[in-house]
C-alpha cells in the first residue's frame, strides 16, 4: 500500500546551509498494518510524513500511496489519505458537522452519500450531542474525536499520524489507541509517529527509527530486540540512539 | 482545476469569515458607521467652530477714542463691539479680543489703520476680515461724498463692468468633490475591509495549525488559494457596497448637515451612479485580495500578518489621496495606475463625466492587475519556504 523508495528531502538554511531532513529513507507499509515511525525530535520524522502527504515535494527518491506516485499524483496521493496530527488542527469556528461536510467534499462526497457518511461517523463516534457547537466550544477529548472523524470522513485507505496523541490524557490517547487499532481490522495502512514508546510498543506491527534524517532500523518488536539485545522498546530506542551518537562520534 | 473544490473552500472561508467578530466589524459595521459617522462629526466641528467664531468675533479692542471721522460709528453698525486696553497685542494673544485696531499717523499727515489679528484662530481672522468689510464700506462711502462735492458722477470709480460666467454644470463642483472623497475613502476602506480576512485566512490559518491539513487534503494548491482569493475579494466588496450604499443613504438623507449639503448641492447619487461605482471597483476588490492573500502568507501569525499589511494601506493611501485632489484628471497613462485609475473613475461617475473607454480602460487594466496578482499568489502558495516558514 505505501512504498517508500530512497526518499530524501533537503532544506536550505541561510545560516545552517543545508540541511539533511530526510536521507534516502525505504520502506513499504502493508494494509492491516500498523507502521510505527521513532525518532528524538527533529530526526525528520515529520518531514517524513509530509512528504507522504504530499505536503512537501522530495529532493530526491519518491513513493508511492495506493499506487499512486508522490510527486506524479499528488491529488490522487492526498484523495488516498487521511491525515491526523496532535494539533488536530479543527477550524475552532465551524460545527463538527461543517467541519465533516468540508473534508468530505473536499473528498469528493456530495448530496445524499456525504449526508449519510457524516450521520454514520457522527453515531460511530459519539458526537451526535455536540455535532452542530462551534469546535471553539468542545473539550480536549471532544474535539479528538471530531477530528478523527475528520480524519476518516472520505474513508481513505491509507492513514498518516503525526503524534495524534500528543497533550492528551489518558482517556483521550485511549481514544486514539482504539480508533487506530479499529483502523487496522478494517484494512487500512497506518503510519503512525509518536513519542509515547507504550503506544508504539502496543499498536505498531512493525516499527522504523530515524535519526538525523535517517532510518536507522526497521522491523518488529522481536527485529529490533534481537538488533539491540534490549528488551524495552525505550530501551532499545536509546541504545539505537546510542549508536547512532557513537558512529557520529567516530566520524568525527 | 475542478470548480467544485474552489467552491467549496470559498463557502468555508466564508463561513469562517461571517463568525469571526473582527471581520464583521471590518467588513461590515466599520464601512456602514463609518461615514454617517465622519459626516455628523465633521459638520458638529463645523458648525459649532463656526457658531464659536461668530461670537467671539465681535470684540475689538482700541487703544483710546477713535478719531477718524465715521470710524466709530462705521463698527458699531458692523455689530462690533469696542473694548479699551492699553496693550493691543496682549489682548489678541491673550484673547481677551478677537483683534485690534490701531490709528496710526503716516510722517506725511495721512490716516492709517492698523489691524492686530492672529491667524491661528478663526474668530480672529473672522474679526479682521470683518474689519477690512466695513472700512471698504466706510471708504467707499467717504470716497462717493467727495466725489459728489466736486460734481463728478460715481460712475468713474467703475469705468466698465467685470462678469464671470461659471460654465461647468450645476452641481458638477460639489460631485467633483464627493466623487474624490467617496473614491479614497471607498477604496481605504475596501482594503481595510479585505485585511483581516486575508490575514486570518493564510497567516490565521497557520496559526491555528489548520493550514497544513488543508494542503494534506483532496483539495490543490491552486484550487486553496483561488478559494481564498474569492472569498477575500467578497470581503472587500461587500466592504466597498456597504460603504458605498451608506455614503448614498448619508447623502440623500440630509444626514451630512448644513455644511457639507451647501457644498454638495445638486448632488444625487442616484441608482445607475451606485450600478457604475460597483462595477468600477470589483477588479480592484480582487486585486486587494490577491495582493493581500500573498504578502500575509508569508506571516507565521495573525499579529505579524498585519503588521506585514499595515504598510500597503499607507501605500494605498497616496494614489488614492492624489486621485482625491480637485485639479487631478485622468489620462490615458494614469488611467493604468491601479488605485489611481479607479480612485479617478469613482470621481469622474459622480460628476458624470466619465467616458466609455476611460472606464473600460480602467476596468480591465484592473483586471489584468487581479489576475495578475492571483498568478503570484497561487506561485507563492507552492512555496514550502513560505507555507512552513518557521
Amino acid at each position: 500500500m505505501i512504498e517508500v523508495e530512497q526518499l530524501t528531502k533537503t532544506f536550505h538554511d541561510k545560516k545552517r546551509g543545508e540541511i539533511h531532513a530526510l536521507d534516502h529513507a525505504s520502506f513499504a507499509v502493508n494494509p492491516h498494518e500498523i507502521f510505527g515511525v521513532l525518532g528524538p525530535n527533529g530526526a525528520g520524522k515529520t518531514t517524513l510524513l509530509r512528504l507522504l502527504a504530499t505536503v512537501l515535494k522530495p529532493t530526491a527518491g519518491t513513493a508511492t500511496l495506493n499506487g499512486h506516485d508522490i510527486v506524479r499524483e499528488p491529488a490522487a496521493v492526498r484523495a488516498s489519505l487521511g491525515f491526523l496530527s496532535g494539533d488536530m488542527g479543527l477550524y475552532g469556528r465551524l460545527t463538527a458537522r461543517e467541519i465533516l461536510a468540508f473534508f468530505g467534499r473536499l473528498g469528493g462526497l456530495d448530496g445524499a452519500a456525504l449526508e449519510n457518511r457524516i450521520r454514520d461517523i457522527i453515531a460511530r463516534l459519539d458526537i451526535s450531542s455536540y455535532a452542530d457547537t462551534r469546535v471553539d466550544k468542545l473539550s480536549t477529548g471532544m474535539r479528538q474525536r471530531v477530528a478523527i472523524a475528520r480524519t476518516i470522513v472520505h474513508d481513505p485507505p491509507v492513514l498518516i499520524l503525526d503524534e495524534p496523541s500528543y497533550g492528551l490524557d489518558v482517556p483521550s490517547a485511549r481514544l486514539i489507541e482504539n480508533f487506530v487499532l479499529e483502523a487496522r481490522r478494517q484494512g487500512k495502512c497506518i503510519v503512525l509517529s509518536t513519542h509515547v514508546m507504550e503506544e508504539a510498543e502496543y499498536l505498531c506491527d512493525r516499527i522504523a527509527v530515524i535519526h538525523e534524517g535517517r532510518v536507522r532500523i526497521t522491523g518488529t518488536m522481536d527485529d529490533l530486540r534481537a538488533a539491540t539485545g534490549k528488551t524495552r522498546l525505550r530501551e532499545i530506542f536509546l541504545d539505537l540512539l546510542g549508536i547512532a551518537q557513537q558512529s557520529q562520534e567516530a566520524r568525527v | 482545476m475542478n470548480g467544485r473544490i474552489v467552491a467549496t473552500v470559498y463557502r468555508k472561508e466564508l463561513l469562517e469569515l461571517v463568525r469571526d467578530r473582527r471581520t464583521v466589524i471590518s467588513m461590515v459595521v466599520v464601512p456602514i458607521v463609518a461615514m454617517p459617522l465622519l459626516f455628523s462629526v465633521m459638520n458638529w466641528f463645523m458648525s459649532s467652530s463656526e457658531k464659536k467664531a461668530d461670537e467671539e468675533s465681535t470684540t475689538v479692542a482700541v487703544s483710546g477714542p477713535l478719531t477718524m471721522p465715521g470710524l466709530e460709528a462705521a463698527l458699531q453698525s458692523a455689530g462690533f463691539q469696542l473694548k479699551t486696553t492699553s496693550d493691543l497685542r496682549a489682548a489678541v494673544s491673550g484673547k481677551t479680543a478677537a483683534a485690534a485696531l490701531e490709528e496710526v499717523r503716516s510722517p506725511g499727515g495721512d490716516s492709517q489703520l492698523r489691524i492686530y489679528d492672529d491667524a491661528t484662530r478663526p474668530a480672529s481672522e473672522k474679526a479682521a476680515g470683518k474689519l477690512h468689510e466695513a472700512f471698504e464700506h466706510l471708504k467707499d462711502r467717504q470716497v462717493r461724498a467727495a466725489l459728489s462735492s466736486q460734481g463728478i458722477p460715481e460712475k468713474v470709480l467703475e469705468p466698465f463692468g467685470v462678469e464671470d460666467v461659471d460654465v461647468a454644470p450645476q452641481g458638477t463642483k460639489g460631485k467633483k468633490f464627493l466623487g474624490g472623497m467617496l473614491g479614497y475613502m471607498v477604496i481605504l476602506l475596501m482594503f481595510t475591509g479585505c485585511m483581516y480576512p486575508a490575514v486570518d485566512m493564510t497567516a490565521g490559518e497557520k496559526e491555528r495549525r489548520t493550514l497544513e491539513i488543508l494542503l494534506a487534503s483532496p483539495a490543490g494548491r491552486d484550487e486553496i488559494v483561488l478559494g481564498k482569493i474569492l472569498a477575500a475579494s467578497t470581503a472587500a466588496f461587500t466592504t466597498a457596497t456597504l460603504n458605498i450604499f451608506s455614503i448614498a443613504i448619508s447623502f440623500q438623507s440630509g444626514f451630512l448637515g448644513k455644511n457639507l449639503r451647501e457644498l454638495m448641492a445638486g448632488t444625487r447619487i442616484d441608482g445607475s451612479a451606485i450600478a457604475l461605482l460597483l462595477v468600477a471597483v470589483l477588479p480592484t476588490a480582487i486585486t486587494a485580495a490577491a495582493v493581500m492573500i500573498t504578502i500575509s502568507s508569508f506571516a507565521k501569525s495573525f499579529k505579524e500578518g498585519q503588521s506585514y499589511l499595515s504598510p500597503l494601506i499607507m501605500l494605498v493611501v497616496f494614489p488614492a489621496v492624489i486621485g482625491m485632489m480637485p485639479g487631478m484628471e485622468a489620462s490615458p497613462r494614469l488611467a493604468l495606475l491601479p488605485v489611481f485609475n479607479v480612485s479617478q473613475l469613482i470621481k469622474s461617475i459622480f460628476a458624470g463625466d466619465y467616458t466609455a473607454a476611460a472606464f473600460l480602460v480602467s476596468f480591465a487594466s484592473n483586471f489584468v492587475y487581479a489576475a495578475v496578482a492571483f498568478a503570484i499568489a497561487v506561485r507563492i502558495f507552492q512555496r514550502e519556504d513560505v507555507l512552513f516558514r518557521t
